[in-house]
């Protein structure tokens, strides 16, 4: 299928928006799962757009920018893997593996951006000093520029100009490395678990991560079901540590005023 | 968390938390990351000074490095608008003090609470219905957006309301429930390993007319083995020297890769 121009518009104006909320607001916009379905809801195949965006998804779990750490940038990667999984009807694994090189690519966009707007932070220096606070407050909104450039230019060009090199990937790419590559879009999702595994205390709660494994892979309860069993131990969990905390709170008021232990 | 006496907010101290909750990541650059936002959400409180001074020695001060969870500034900005409330400029150095002693603290608990486990909690099962082919589960981030802005806004007010002090008790607080949420976040990773790794072995020994698939012996020994032995394949290579999750995922394409062609994972 060819693309319309107001398909382009709305999945760039997308890709500007979320970068945005991801930064502000938090509406779930930046997160691969959402941008596959808004992918898929414009160009009339939500499956496939749910389908890149859920394996993307997985792979960035709970992976953050703290700090200003850049991070594969799998929301532009959802939405144009999903445009040509669609556009050149190769299905929903082969929209994830042109999706991965694109979000790794796209960190040093990032880079970039965050890079320019040391520049705004420099104005805005210059502007206090010379006593003009409105124009030094205007150097924030002006990081929004480069921010939302560094989503929605990747995105229009690739939806305007990618076709043709897609087109050139898939009358090339040999069967044995198609193949391979869906065996790979398949373990991928282990990397997102893996790193979740080395951030979360999971040494000290071995017994819920056998729990939810246990649940999921002998009794077949899908994920949500599981994620209730979780809620249920951890409301129990912090029940009995509001309950301990009469005993801490008196121990608490002898060195009062102490401040936050750092861990 | 809501005592008797209600918080008498400002005209200028709702403004600020606003401009933070819409606009506040806008300017983020590696110098000063998250100070251009914080200046540019505090300007209502600067400008209410009469003296120009005063305002430029306020200004300087917003605009200096802070870098915190975005969930959580707001109370750190709540602290900063009561204590220009009560004593003016003359506190820019209290303000400068606070602002870094108390951005690491609440930086690492938002973090965890805030952005990894609503993120592997909602994201693990929107993730996995979406790949069931439903996109209901994507409405959770809009009520996690939804929650987390109710927070921001109750985190505000507290902080103008408690001042400093308020940290350590939130942190008390915050750290029980992180210890819970965690609870939650393994149970679904747990959970997630056998859902959404998908491996199986290709493997078949023959002698003659007997074969064995390797997938069945390994069905005996445990369910989902593959996706397991998978997940600390990667668990592993993320511990070792030189290795990141770049590195990681682009090992895991090549793996995914030979293991098709060599006839180990079909």
């Amino acid at each position: 299928m060819t693309i319309q121009w107001w398909q382009i518009l709305l999945l760039t104006l997308y890709a500007g928006f979320a970068f945005y909320d991801g930064n502000n607001t938090t509406f779930g916009t930046v997160k691969p799962t959402m941008a596959g379905f808004f992918a898929g809801l414009v160009l009339g195949d939500v499956k496939t757009g749910l389908i890149v965006g859920g394996t993307l998804n997985l792979l960035v779990l709970g992976i953050g920018n703290f700090g200003g750490a850049s991070i594969p940038d799998y929301m532009t990667g959802s939405l144009l893997g999903t445009v040509f999984a669609i556009t050149s009807g190769q299905g929903a694994e082969f929209g994830v593996t042109l999706a991965i090189p694109i979000g790794l690519l796209m960190i040093q966009l990032d880079i970039l951006a965050r890079f320019s707007n040391t520049f705004f932070q420099h104005r805005a220096e210059k502007l206090v000093e010379e006593g003009k606070f409105d124009a030094a407050a205007k150097m924030n909104l002006l990081g929004l520029i480069p921010q939302s450039l560094s989503r929605m230019l990747p995105v229009f060009l690739a939806v305007v100009f990618g076709s043709a090199f897609v087109e050139l990937v898939v009358n090339n790419l040999p069967m044995w490395l198609m193949n391979g590559l869906k065996t790979a879009g398949g373990i991928l999702p282990s990397l997102g678990i893996a790193i979740l595994l080395r951030y979360l205390p999971v040494s000290k709660n071995i017994t819920y991560l056998i729990l939810g494994f246990f649940l999921a892979a002998y009794l077949k309860v899908p994920v949500l079901g599981a994620a209730l069993v979780g809620l249920a131990l951890a409301v129990l969990s912090y029940q009995r540590a509001v309950d301990e905390q009469p005993a801490q709170a008196a121990a608490a008021a002898v060195n009062a005023g102490g401040d936050m232990g750092d861990e | 968390m809501s005592k008797e006496n209600k918080v008498v907010m400002t005209k200028e101290g709702k403004k600020v938390f606003w401009r933070w909750y819409f606009l506040g990541g806008c300017g983020w650059n590696y110098e000063k990351m998250q100070g251009l936002g914080y200046y540019f959400s505090m300007l209502p409180m600067i400008k209410k000074h009469q003296n120009p001074d005063d305002q430029k020695k306020l200004a300087k001060t917003e605009l200096q490095f802070f870098n915190t969870n975005n969930t959580m500034a707001p109370i750190i900005m709540g602290v900063d608008c009561a204590i220009q409330d009560e004593t003016g400029a003359d506190s820019a150095d209290t303000i400068a003090a606070l602002k870094t002693g108390m951005m690491g603290p609440l930086a690492g608990i938002g973090d965890t609470l805030f952005h990894v486990i609503p993120s592997t909690i909602i994201g693990s099962i929107a993730s996995y219905m979406a790949l069931e082919g439903s996109p209901l589960a994507l409405i959770l981030w809009i009520l996690f957006g939804l929650f987390r802005a109710f927070c921001m806004k109750n985190f505000f007010n507290l902080g103008y309301k408690e001042g400093a002090r308020i940290v350590s008790e939130i942190g008390n607080r915050l750290k029980k429930i992180t210890q819970a949420a965690n609870i939650l976040g393994i149970t679904v990773i747990g959970a997630l390993i056998p859902s959404v790794v998908s491996a199986k072995f290709a493997y078949e020994f023959s002698w003659g007319e007997v074969s064995i698939s390797i997938q069945q012996l390994a069905d005996q020994i445990m369910p989902s083995l593959a996706p397991t032995l998978v997940v600390f394949f990667a668990y592993w290579m993320l511990g070792r020297k030189k290795m990141n999750s770049t590195r990681v995922t682009l090992l895991l394409v090549v793996v995914g890769i030979l293991a098709y062609n060599l006839k180990i994972f079909a």
